[in-house]
């Protein structure tokens, strides 16, 4: 926040200078154009000037006097046209609460040796600084969250201290929630319960890139100040999947996509590096590298469409996205990380890429697992048809004498088909068709008097769970069912689907159980014939068996919470106490509650919130959770422009090209031109007084 | 040079003939005129008494003192002679300078002071200068000799070339005949210093009188703006822009070089006269020069 003007156009106006300032000077020098004049002789008029030359000692410099004055109009006149303009100094009033993003974005290096948070920081320190005496500030720092890191105080050592602490991490950036908290820590001040005092001045130290750019609001004047340089490059992996083919099982096909968010197209080297998952050596990630693929130009995201077209028109194939195929035989760990190897980048500070938590990605590919299955049954011909046709490699078609003969215990899901089974193994998935699971709160409604069981007739779908892995993309609003039990669940079921008149598909977890009810006979509704049902079906294979969708598993972002699905956990014995989740950031330990004890119960064990990305593993190795990969993977957080506008658009921007920004500029060239003025006349009037006086 | 006009109108003549050149020094002339001489000679002014020597013209024995005193002392007289009136005129370029003309000026107070002289039967000789001896006339005497004078000096043009006085005068002071008056008519702009050329002259051998003429644009130039000012004798040129303390300076050099003349001449018993050319040259002739005492 320097109080001298900054130029805007100083190029063009060097160019200017170029022209203009040898004209001038060759004008000056070029020999005038005298009047010629006849004398008798010279001598006398030679010997005056000379005398004139020697009698005063600044003769040369009145000599040029003139010539000083013009370069002077001459300079004052390049500098208006350079555009100066200064930024408005920050001018803190008596409650300030400084926002500082420390978001994954934040950790870009403009320069080497500072990133874009230092940069925050710095800044952060200067309103401190600039802060008038007894002035308050409060400092919250964002990413998906906030945190009041210093209330309100006037100790500037101690606020100081406060910015210094701030830490990145690699969360996505939400500002809302620090606007709130700052909004609450108005709220609480009792200065500002006081009649006409002013709201706060918060400052927004951010790059602007928010997610929740739309929904921001704020009682305070914001006053947002942009960090970061536009020209950082970087180049991200902005997404990526791994899947396995389900004909082939060893057959792995990996996609990512890669985004340029510098100002120059670039050329990478995509590294694939593959880790097995050994349960023999548990904790022990060895990455080896297997495939390099290289990219087509990346083109910069902030390119417009014309510019794009003008590139392809000049040759360059524009491609961002590469795929990989390999063989796996066992679980493993997939990273992905791009490495530039060519860029027409003229960054100065030869930085390749800014921001280095999103040139990585890991992807866990579980093992390929041949699914089991079980399906209990007296004879159901759709049902065995569309289990038979899930592609499991062991599937048993049993009666319920042959299952209660000998339980079956190594099957990942059984299916019961209007059997209630009176025994089931002690851990498991079971999937119920017009029966109810043994041992569990889910009862059918009975008559009070008869004590018969109650139906639903014919019941139609109100609603059902449209993002649920189970039901994703599946649209059963036809569904038409003759009768339906009329289903009594505890709170902690989970309904996926709603009827009119009653719940007609629950999940429920217990102890290392997890059943899956459909309170309806698939003989007494439309749904075998319908299209829907064997996604329906193949959706809960999957996610029953292997607690995620399809083959790959989840992949993370840094803020998020992930649950361990109760039933993934209760597959270890002995069952663990607490679990310890090693990360980049060193371990942490979860207790796990022993199920059913506290209001949790059977839920799902969350863990803490991911601050980093990289790979964490669990000890003990839960199985499908043997490693969990937390990637950027976000567009927003990588693209690491700086925002132009404040967020949202709320509160003015200080520093860059902003409304005060704008009548400064117009200030600073109104003085100069002024300043002109009086120069063009002092030079008048000595040339005038020179010839005349 | 409007050179219809006479240099001396009749009128003008009239008034002159009253005029006649004064020596303040008593110069030995050549023929008996009209004029005092330091030699004691025939006339009827008294001197002074000598003893008589053997040999000397009995015709001046005063008888009377040898009746009182039984001596013989010899009467003396005074002896007048003509007086060489020598008149010298600067024709370099720079004469034909300003306006009215400077040389035009100088042929007219020449023509005056030559009419005198002749009137009054002093020997006139007229010469003019520059770089050389550009021409000069023998000495003149008498009324008859006042056409040849006119001629000589109407017929006089600006000579090319810088001006050097110096070797002129020279050769002027080697071969004039006789010592007398001798009047200079010059600007005296002369590169290579005046006092070269006027250590000749400025002597006791002649009564100097130097006529330092300049035009009212060298006096008070009349200039403005950026100029490239040219010498008209040998084409030298000042580039320069008129400024007021330029304008300042130039007058106080012109001044300050009119007295370093000034002084030089008085210093060696010379007299000095300054005029601007547009000064009329019979006021001049009349009224200032009498003054001076050259007419009287």
């Amino acid at each position: 926040m320097s109080f001298l003007p900054t130029f805007l156009s100083w190029q063009s106006a060097a160019l200017a200078a170029a022209i203009a300032v040898p004209a001038l000077l060759l004008l000056y020098f070029l020999k005038l154009r005298r009047k010629q004049h006849d004398i008798a002789s010279t001598f006398l008029w030679k010997k005056s000037v000379q005398d004139l030359q020697v009698n005063s000692p600044f003769q040369r410099l009145r000599r040029n006097l003139l010539l000083l004055l013009q370069a002077l109009v001459l300079l004052a006149i390049l500098l208006a046209y350079a555009r100066p303009v200064s930024f408005q100094t920050i001018k803190p009033g008596a409650m300030n609460i400084i926002l500082i993003d420390r978001s994954g974005s934040m950790q870009a290096r403009d320069v080497d040796d500072a990133s874009r948070l230092d940069e925050a920081r710095q800044k952060a320190r200067e309103i401190i600084d600039a802060m008038p005496r007894d002035a308050r500030a409060a400092i919250i720092a964002f990413d998906a969250s906030a945190e009041v890191v210093q209330s309100f105080s006037t100790d500037r050592a101690m606020l100081r201290r406060a910015v210094d602490s701030i830490t990145p991490t690699d969360g996505p950036t939400r500002l809302q929630t620090a606007l709130q908290l700052a909004d609450a820590a108005m709220a609480i001040d009792p200065a500002q319960l006081r009649a006409g005092t002013q709201a706060a001045d918060i400052y927004i130290l951010s790059d602007g890139r928010v997610r929740d750019a739309d929904s921001l609001s704020t009682f305070g004047t914001v006053r947002y100040i942009p960090i970061g340089n536009p020209q950082t490059p970087n180049l991200a992996i902005v997404a990526l999947s791994a899947r396995r083919n389900y004909e082939s099982p060893t057959d792995v096909q990996i996609f990512a996509r890669l985004a340029n968010f510098g100002p120059d197209p670039v050329r990478a080297d995509v590294v694939l590096s593959i880790s097995p998952i050994d349960p023999a050596s548990p904790g022990v990630d060895q990455f080896v590298t297997q495939q390099v693929r290289q990219t087509a130009q990346i083109l910069p995201a902030r390119w417009t469409e014309d510019q794009r077209r003008e590139a392809e028109k000049n040759g360059i194939t524009a491609r961002d996205s590469v795929e990989f195929r390999v063989e796996l035989t066992t679980a493993a760990v997939i990273r992905i990380e791009h490495k530039i190897s060519s860029g027409t980048s003229a960054n100065a500070s030869n930085i390749t890429d800014a921001l280095p938590i999103d040139d990585v990605a890991h992807v866990v590919v579980p093992p390929p697992k041949p699914l089991s299955i079980a399906l209990v049954t007296e004879g159901n011909y759709f049902l065995e048809r569309a289990v038979s046709a899930l592609g499991a490699a062991d599937l048993k078609i049993l009666t319920p004498d042959q299952y209660l003969k000998d339980v079956p215990t190594v099957h990942d899901v059984i299916f019961f088909d209007r059997i209630r089974p009176t025994q089931l193994p002690e851990a498991g998935a079971f999937v119920y068709f017009g029966s109810l699971p043994p041992g569990t709160p889910i009862t059918q409604t009975t008559d009070v008097q008869s004590q018969l069981p109650l139906f639903h007739t014919d019941e139609t779908v109100l609603d059902w769970k449209r993002d649920h892995p189970l039901l994703r993309g599946l649209n059963i609003g036809r569904l038409f069912i003759a009768e339906s039990m009329r289903l009594n669940l505890p709170p902690e079921a989970e309904i996926i689907i709603e009827g009119r008149q009653g719940p007609l598909a629950a999940l429920y977890r217990a102890e290392r159980r997890t059943h899956l009810v459909v309170g309806f006979d698939l003989l007494q509704s439309n749904w075998p014939l319908r299209e829907t049902f064997p996604y329906f079906l193949f959706n809960t294979l999957q996610f029953l068996a292997t607690s995620s969708e399809l083959n790959l598993r989840e992949s993370f972002q840094p803020g998020d919470a992930p649950r361990l699905p109760r039933s993934a956990v209760s597959r270890i014995t002995p069952a663990p106490e607490s679990i310890t989740l090693v990360g980049p950031e060193g371990p942490t330990r979860i207790r796990i509650d022993a199920p059913g004890t506290a209001q949790t119960g059977a839920a799902d064990i969350v863990l803490p919130v991911f601050r980093r990305v990289g790979l964490y593993r669990t000890d003990p190795e839960i199985p499908s959770y043997e490693r969990l990969a937390v990637n950027l993977l976000d567009e927003n957080e990588s693209d690491i422009l700086p925002s132009n506008t404040p967020p949202g658009s709320v509160g003015t921007m200080i520093a860059a090209s902003g409304e005060e920004q704008k009548q400064r500029q117009e200030w600073w060239w109104w003085l100069i031109a002024v300043g002109a003025l009086p120069l063009l006349m002092i030079e008048w009037w000595i040339y005038t007084r020179r010839l005349h006086a | 040079m409007p050179a219809t006009e006479p240099l001396l109108t009749g009128d003008f003549m009239a008034r002159l003939d009253r005029l006649d050149v004064i020596s303040r020094k008593i110069l030995a002339g050549k023929m008996r005129g009209e004029r005092r001489s330091k030699r004691r000679g025939q006339s009827v002014e008294f001197a002074d008494f000598r003893n008589y020597t053997i040999g000397d013209d009995l015709r001046f024995i005063d008888w009377n003192i040898y009746a009182r005193l039984d001596r013989l002392f010899l009467k003396m007289f005074l002896e007048e002679e003509d007086l060489s009136v020598h008149i010298l005129i600067d024709t370099s370029k720079s004469t034909r300078f300003g306006n009215p003309d400077k040389l035009r000026y100088m042929q007219q107070v020449a023509a005056a002071l030559a009419y005198v002289g002749l009137v009054n039967h002093n020997r006139v000789s007229l010469a003019a200068v520059s770089n050389r001896m550009i021409a000069e006339t023998g000495g003149m005497r008498g009324r008859r000799r006042v056409g040849q004078m006119l001629d000589f000096i109407s017929n006089l043009e600006p000579d090319a070339g810088p001006t050097d006085l110096g070797a002129a005068m020279k050769r002027f002071a080697l071969t004039a005949q006789g010592r007398g008056v001798c009047v200079m008519l010059s600007d005296f702009f002369d590169k290579s210093g005046i006092e070269n050329a006027l250590r000749y002259v400025a002597g006791r051998r002649f009564d100097f009188y130097a006529l330092h003429i300049l035009s009212p644009q060298e006096i008070d130039p009349d200039l403005k703006g950026d100029l490239r000012l040219v010498d008209i004798e040998d084409q030298d040129t000042a580039e320069l822009t008129i400024t007021q303390p330029l304008l300042d300076r130039y007058k106080a050099n012109l001044n300050a070089w009119c007295l370093s003349v000034k002084q030089y001449v008085t210093r060696r018993g010379g007299a000095y006269l300054f005029t601007s050319t547009n000064v009329p040259f019979d006021q001049l002739v009349l009224g200032y020069l009498r003054q001076r005492g050259l007419l009287g």
